[in-house]
């Protein structure tokens, strides 16, 4: 009796709770692969299919507008200066499949969408550090495939910038020599997590140096 | 007569609408406010200087805003109380001053943002600490370090672990693992 019963559990267990348990494990490991691009396929899904009142309150704001002007300074009188978590620009690296949208701020909702600015460096053009991050899962996952001469080209409503790589930097999340918000030289510095593709929390960092090559200079910001 | 009054208006607001200019550029009133937050403290002998990160955050806000010269006289006003204050505690460095103390250095922080008409707020959504414009812009957004986490988000991990640990009950299960079979 204690036989067969022993023998309808194992039965009960291989036909059910191991099929169910492994089903959990694939929509898990599912979930967790796909996550990155879950909020975007929901978003857009939801445009589609969803009858309620879109709530905007949590999206951002997009203040770019592609142009050809070709100048070599632009007044900041014809710069809208962007508030923290607006899209304001494109970034793209020759050599990489890197292309986002640039945000302004570097929080959450930026980095979900795109990259974006360190809001205590600079926009492109102001003539000091621009300080750009990127999550290494997504959008700056491409920055594994950069190297020494490449071009980052950024793309904003007051000019179109070109910046070309002069070197990169694998450090941590403290080393405070990997940047230098007080330079009074324009600088780009671009950087992720490392390894590219780890998932979790990691201290590496991985910075990408660029020097301004083209891109009008703002002019008549100190009246 | 009257169509080419109407002609005349409609190519005056065409002209205005199309030119977009913005408050762009420091003038000498936030020139002084940005000078002002850049000279140091001196704390026992150490010179204690407001971080670049922050005279950054404000010099781009500062772009977007005409400040007067009663504005700027307030906040330099406010800028040398804190700073008195801070020389006051004899203490060595911002780390030392008491959580009292340090409350009301953060009281002289809102009282100079207050001036401009901003407030600080916490996001419920992100947790990050803000100042925020009259206007409902984010100014300054502080959410703790300079370089970020850009790894993958921190909800995937738990995740990964429980993927894994599910993954390795049901391999020791069927004996896979001991290396039986049922």
């Amino acid at each position: 009796m204690k036989k067969l019963k022993s023998k309808s559990l194992k039965t009960i267990k291989k036909f059910t709770l191991y099929p169910l348990l492994l089903c959990v494990l694939m929509l898990l490991s599912l979930l967790a692969v796909s996550a990155p691009f879950i909020g975007n396929a929901v978003s857009v899904a939801g445009m589609f299919m969803s009858d309620k009142q879109v709530d905007y309150s949590k999206a951002y704001d997009n203040i770019f507008v592609p142009t050809d002007k070709d100048s070599e300074t632009v007044s900041a009188e014809d710069v809208e200066f962007p508030g923290i978590g607006k899209q304001f620009g494109e970034l793209s690296v020759s050599g990489t499949n890197v292309d986002a949208k640039l945000f302004f701020g570097d929080g959450k909702v930026p980095l979900r969408n795109g990259v974006g600015i360190y809001a205590g460096s600079f926009i492109p053009g102001y003539g000091r550090t621009i300080l750009v991050a990127g999550h290494n899962n997504t959008f700056f996952n491409g920055l594994k495939n950069v190297s020494k001469g490449d071009v980052v080209k950024i793309s904003t409503s007051y000019g179109n910038y070109k910046y070309t790589v002069t070197g990169t930097k694998l450090t941590t999340d403290e080393d405070k020599s990997a940047y230098d918000l007080n330079s009074k030289k324009e600088n780009l510095i671009l950087y992720t997590c490392y390894p590219f593709d780890s998932i979790g929390l990691t201290n590496k960092r991985f910075f990408v140096y660029a020097e301004k090559t083209s891109g009008p200079t703002i002019t008549g910001l100190y009246e | 007569m009257k169509k080419l009054l109407t002609i005349i208006s409609a190519l005056i607001i065409i002209s205005v609408s199309s030119i977009s200019v913005f408050a762009a550029g420091l003038n000498s009133s936030e020139q002084s406010v940005l000078s002002n937050m850049r000279a140091p403290a001196n704390m026992k002998g150490n010179s204690v200087y407001v971080p670049a990160s922050y005279i950054n955050q404000a010099e781009t806000y500062f772009n977007t805003i005409d400040m007067t010269s009663d504005q700027a006289s307030r906040i330099n006003g406010i800028i040398g109380e804190g700073r008195a204050f801070l020389e006051g505690t004899g203490k060595a460095s911002i780390n030392e001053l008491s959580a009292a103390q340090k409350q009301k250095l953060l009281n002289y922080a809102s009282a100079a943002a207050g001036v401009l008409k901003m407030s600080a707020a916490v996001g419920s959504d992100t947790n990050e600490a803000k100042i925020i414009s009259k206007s409902g812009d984010t100014v300054m957004d502080e959410s703790g370090n300079i370089i970020k986490a850009t790894g993958a988000e921190a909800y995937i991990i738990p995740l990964v672990l429980i993927s894994v640990l599910i993954g390795v009950f049901v391999l020791s299960s069927v004996g896979l693992i001991k290396g039986k079979r049922l």
